[in-house]
């Protein structure tokens, strides 16, 4: 056991979550079917950097687009392995060129997944097809588009969320006065209470001589 | 209705306001306003042409407008409706603030301003200013006959005091606005808002301002402190509908940003000039939509006295604009 290798790093470790099997994909041509519609998807995915593909179809390449680059980024174009799957998946061979030459440098030094999957919305059903299909936005990071999602706006600044800063705070204050207001008059009955006793004492004390 | 019954000082029904008459001292006011803003539309003379830069959504644009006629809100009339129905306010050159209806005087650049904003501060701070010339307007001809109503003046505005606020002075010596009478006041607001009435804009010399304000003697009183702080010698009047006010600025574009609103209470002050009523409120902007309980909270608290400056005789309409106020921060 000590002498084998540890699988985990033969690999890349991908920073999408994977199924546990793969998906069959069922195709008209059989599994060489599955895999010519997963190469056109890569393909795709590195020519245009934001592409809308059925889910399913689009989930299962994503993670041969990740590790595609993974590879890429881990290896360098030196790497004979890496050059022939790259040659293999990527059908158009000028991508292979911006896969070393554009995409390693982009993402040499990013912690996070190197694509993005968002669920596209999903078509009204119509009598012609009652079934739609789940569909999906898959994009390189750092693509030229305009952002799908807006950015979160800090929003403290809107007038109402001014209004009510200034209600809580208000509050707040009305709060700890009355908190303060009435440990206030509890120290003060104890010590009434205190000297009162002290006062008793004195009186028993001297009553005695 | 229901408050013709309980209004005992305001007109009685929301139906009646709206198919009032003018009164001839507001006729004449309006009559002045209209001959001198034709005059300055006659001055302009031969039309010249200036180059506005527009920065901003959709996309960055460079328009050819007419000198001392084309305002902002026709820049945006050539570039989008949307740009025309949510700009509040432009700022020109990155440092002033301009009203939408105010002819540009140069060449400039351009960029409009909404309530949803990074830092929306000076849309919310006209705003405010805004809501309390409005309820000026709403003030000024809610009441009935009999009760005496001079406008005084608004502290300059501030959002974080929780409501904006109008001065004013009343024939009523002792007066608590009933919950129904102030949702006449809320309603009126409300219907100022659904007219779609935008703000009008006008720089006048000293003379005229007082012949337009002699029916009040707070306005008059204010006149020449507001001529000496002001840089040029001019007062600066705002108009909705027949409404017509004095007010630094800049103003929101029209009385549709008005969403929802809300006259809180009516406290009376004493100072110099006499016994005046605060009349308080709470507004938010149409754009802006907020679940009742939360806008029960800002409700409940604008009901508290609002600690803007009071009035005083010799003191200033308003305090002396800070830099801040008038020259926007860059965001």
């Amino acid at each position: 056991m000590a002498n084998q290798a540890e699988v985990t790093k033969l690999v890349s470790r991908l920073k999408i979550p994977i199924l546990a099997k793969h998906r069959r994909l069922r195709n008209p041509e059989g599994p060489q079917g599955r895999v010519k519609k997963i190469r056109a998807i890569v393909t795709a995915l590195f020519k245009y950097e934001r592409i809308e593909v059925y889910h399913y179809d689009g989930d299962e390449a994503r993670g041969y687009a990740e590790r595609l680059i993974s590879d890429a980024i881990r290896h360098g174009d030196t790497h004979k392995e890496t050059m022939e799957m790259a040659d293999y998946w990527i059908e158009e061979k000028n991508l292979v060129h911006k896969l070393f030459k554009v995409l390693v440098p982009r993402f040499q030094n990013t912690s996070s997944s190197y694509t993005r999957m968002l669920n596209a919305p999903i078509p009204h059903a119509t009598p012609e097809d009652s079934h739609p299909h789940f569909r999906s936005v898959i994009e390189l990071r750092g693509n030229p588009f305009p952002p799908l999602i807006q950015s979160a706006v800090d929003n403290r600044l809107l007038i109402q969320n001014v209004l009510l800063e200034e209600a809580k705070k208000e509050y707040r204050a009305a709060k700890y006065a009355e908190i303060a207001q009435d440990l206030e008059s509890r120290a003060n009955e104890k010590s009434d209470a205190s000297s009162e006793t002290r006062e008793d004492t004195a009186e028993d004390e001297s009553q005695p001589k | 209705m229901k408050f013709n019954l309980c209004c005992k000082v305001l007109k009685s029904s929301l139906n009646r306001l709206s198919i009032r008459q003018l009164s001839s001292s507001i006729q004449n006011q309006n009559d002045l306003f209209n001959a001198e803003l034709k005059r300055q539309q006659n001055a302009v003379g031969r039309i010249e042409k200036i180059n506005v830069v527009y920065k901003g959504v959709p996309e960055d644009a460079e328009l050819i407008m007419n000198k001392n006629l084309s305002t902002p809100y026709n820049c945006a009339q050539h570039l989008s409706e949307m740009l025309c129905n949510r700009s509040v306010l432009a700022l020109v050159d990155g440092v002033k603030l301009w009203d939408m209806h105010r002819p540009l005087e140069s060449d400039c650049e351009v960029q409009l301003l909404h309530f949803h904003d990074t830092d929306p501060y000076h849309c919310n701070r006209t705003f405010w200013r805004s809501c309390s010339i409005m309820l000026g307007s709403v003030l000024s001809r809610v009441f009935k006959e009999d009760v005496q109503v001079a406008l005084h003046s608004f502290p300059s505005p501030t959002v974080k005091s929780g409501s904006f606020v109008y001065d004013v002075e009343l024939s009523l010596p002792d007066w608590n606005p009933t919950p129904a009478e102030l949702r006449v006041l809320s309603g009126e607001m409300v219907k100022l808002a659904y007219e779609e009435i935008p703000f009008e804009r006008l720089s006048i010399g000293q003379d005229l301002a007082e012949e337009l304000f002699q029916h009040n003697r707070h306005k008059l009183e204010q006149i020449p402190s507001i001529v000496q702080q002001s840089l040029d010698g001019k007062v600066i009047v705002y108009r909705i509908k027949d409404h017509i006010d004095i007010s630094r600025g800049p103003m929101m574009s029209n009385t549709n940003h008005f969403g929802r609103c809300t006259i809180v209470s009516a406290h009376k002050i004493e100072t110099d000039v006499g016994l005046l009523y605060r009349f308080q409120g709470v507004a938010l902007p149409k754009a802006m939509q907020l679940n009742h309980f939360a806008y029960g909270i800002i409700e409940e608290r604008a009901k508290k006295l609002n600690s803007g400056r009071l009035p005083t005789i010799q003191g200033e309409y308003q305090p002396a604009m800070t830099s801040r106020e008038e020259i926007a921060a860059p965001v």
